[in-house]
């Protein structure tokens, strides 16, 4: 947290020093402050033997006070892309069997977003649909079964998941200009980059955006197990014979009653 | 407290793991079988995926079954022979399943193939082991003499071999096809299938029962070591973590188990497994049959 501050100050620093001072005739320092500017938490997210899911931060400030009809803010999250099958359930001589399946090739792993106010509120509805703000503008399309049920299907049980996140808390603003948002991962988020993007509404209007990154990534003997089993199956497989062997047989030594 | 497993990429209570580790043993002592067939019901149960269940109820089978084997062993109670002669079977039959596993993993059928393989084999299995003993209980009271073992067709096949400790002179093809046949099983299921194993030993192949656990047990540590193997190959779904937790459990409730199992009569034993057997395919058949509670389920792609 004290990490965090510090990177938003040096930000907001950097942000003063490489205002455009010779160009024009001096602006007032108020001036040189970006429209908005935005820091996480944590750059990385390390998933050990332990992790239960984590919280990212994501804070920053606005230039003018926010509020409805002044500067309005939006966070939005995207994880690696991955595809997913979504396959319903049909009933077969009493039994209930996966039946028709649509592939949807490239489906984000995660998604959040949060708003001073929903998106929909805020934005007209082709500037929402065209920047992806929102679970139903996310370009999903589906190969093999088709039908709107299995989009919604997706959506319903990405949400279950606490995958897909929308409009749970709404950002929080102290002071009138520094605005936090929490983006929480679930203990089933899969390793990679995650994007997370920050924008400034002001009349119905994207003034500002800013891009930042964070990475998921397994340390520790969870991300060694999980390269081993990856990259060398071979070696992989020979450990776990082995291993259970030993753990069988200690056991047997161990726990002996006679 | 909760720990991450890496392979099924999701955390789950260590606590229970090693109960359900400790559960199982405790159940697999007291009835002299690996237990696999409660096992990865289990733990599809508690929500870890198909794959990663079977895939790891094999490797935790192959660890509860080396105590037993080397107890076995010590008392000489082990054909090894007819072990390799099942384990040749057996290394066949799961070779042949494990490509039918991936196949069913592509299709996106295993859930449905893996609960209804339990179903129609836990049903027989108990049926007939609460059948037979409710059967030996009766004939106890009677006391008919019994024979060494019943002579069938089966009995009569070429390519002879004479199995000194089971005291048996028979045609190397049914162990073959009963080794071949746990094999396959082992592999869709996840079990070592010492419950199916055994009673294919004294009924089919008429093996005395004093070799029979140890022969059973001999069979079960090789094949669910290549159903291990060919499971991290082709699959990659073997969740070391999740092995070593429920081994943790399952090596000290077995030594319990098996301290309590001394006490109780062979056939109350045979009929309580047979009931348990049964209750588990039942409550698997429910689960088929009821409506799920979302009509749609999502994976990644395989």
């Amino acid at each position: 947290m004290r990490r965090a501050a510090a990177r938003l100050a040096a930000v907001l620093l950097g942000a003063w020093l490489a205002a455009p001072a010779g160009a024009q005739p001096p602006p007032a320092p108020a001036r040189a402050v970006p429209a908005l500017v935005t820091e996480l938490s944590q750059r990385r997210v390390e998933i050990t033997t332990g992790f239960t899911g984590a919280d990212i931060l994501v804070f920053g400030s606005t230039e003018r006070p926010i509020g409805e009809g002044s500067d309005e803010v939006l966070v939005v999250a995207v994880g690696p892309p991955q595809p997913m099958v979504v396959r319903r359930k049909v009933r077969l001589l009493g039994f209930w069997v996966n039946g028709p399946a649509a592939t949807f090739p490239e489906v984000p792993g995660f998604y959040a977003i949060a708003g001073t106010r929903p998106a929909w509120q805020m934005l007209p509805e082709e500037a929402r649909q065209s920047n992806r703000l929102g679970l139903d503008a996310l370009p999903l399309r589906a190969v093999g079964a088709q039908g709107p049920a299995f989009r919604a299907a997706l959506l319903e049980l990405k949400k279950d998941a606490g995958l897909w996140v929308e409009d749970v808390a709404p950002v929080a603003v102290t002071g009138g200009r520094l605005f936090h948002a929490r983006l929480p991962l679930p203990a089933t988020v899969t390793p990679g980059a995650y994007r997370v993007e920050a924008l400034l509404v002001r009349d119905r209007r994207i003034v500002a955006r800013q891009e930042l990154e964070f990475d998921v990534v397994r340390v520790g003997a969870a991300a060694g197990i999980a390269n081993v089993a990856d990259r060398r199956p071979m070696l992989y497989g020979m450990a776990c014979i082995a291993l259970a062997a030993l753990a069988g047989w200690l056991g047997s030594v161990l726990f002996r009653r006679s | 407290m909760q720990v991450y497993l890496p392979i099924a990429e999701m955390s789950v209570d260590a606590l229970l793991l090693l109960g359900i580790g400790f559960g199982v043993g405790w159940l697999s002592g007291l009835f002299g079988v690996g237990g696999g067939f409660l096992l990865t019901p289990l733990l599809i149960l508690i929500g870890i995926p198909a794959p990663v269940a079977v895939a790891s109820g094999a490797n935790q089978t192959l660890g509860a079954s080396v105590s037993g084997l080397i107890a076995q062993w010590r008392r000489g109670n082990v054909d090894w022979r007819m072990g390799l002669v099942l384990v040749v079977g057996g290394f066949t039959g799961s070779a042949l399943g494990v490509q039918f596993f991936v196949l069913l993993r592509r299709i996106g059928q295993v859930d449905l193939v893996v609960a209804l393989f339990y179903i129609v084999v836990l049903g027989i299995v108990g049926a007939l082991m609460v059948m037979e003993s409710v059967r030996a209980m009766l004939r106890r009271r009677r006391a008919a003499p019994a024979r060494l073992h019943e002579h069938t067709w089966l009995h009569g096949l070429p390519f002879k071999m004479r199995f000194r400790k089971s005291r048996l002179y028979i045609s190397v093809i049914p162990p073959l096809l009963v080794g071949a046949g746990i094999g396959i099983l082992s592999a869709v299921m996840g079990v070592g299938g010492g419950f199916m194993l055994v009673p294919a030993m004294i009924y089919i192949l008429g093996m005395p029962t004093s070799v029979v656990i140890g022969t059973s047990l001999f069979q079960v540590v090789f094949v669910s070591a290549n159903v291990t193997l060919l499971q991290a190959l082709q699959t990659g779904a073997v969740d070391i973590v999740l092995v070593l937790l429920l081994l943790a459990g399952g090596v000290a409730g077995a030594q319990f188990g098996a301290a309590m199992g001394t006490r109780l009569r062979g056939e109350e034993t045979r009929a309580l497994l047979g009931l348990l057997v049964l209750a588990v395919a039942a409550n698997l058949l429910w689960g088929l049959v009821t409506p799920p509670p979302s009509p749609f389920v999502i994976a990644p792609l395989p």
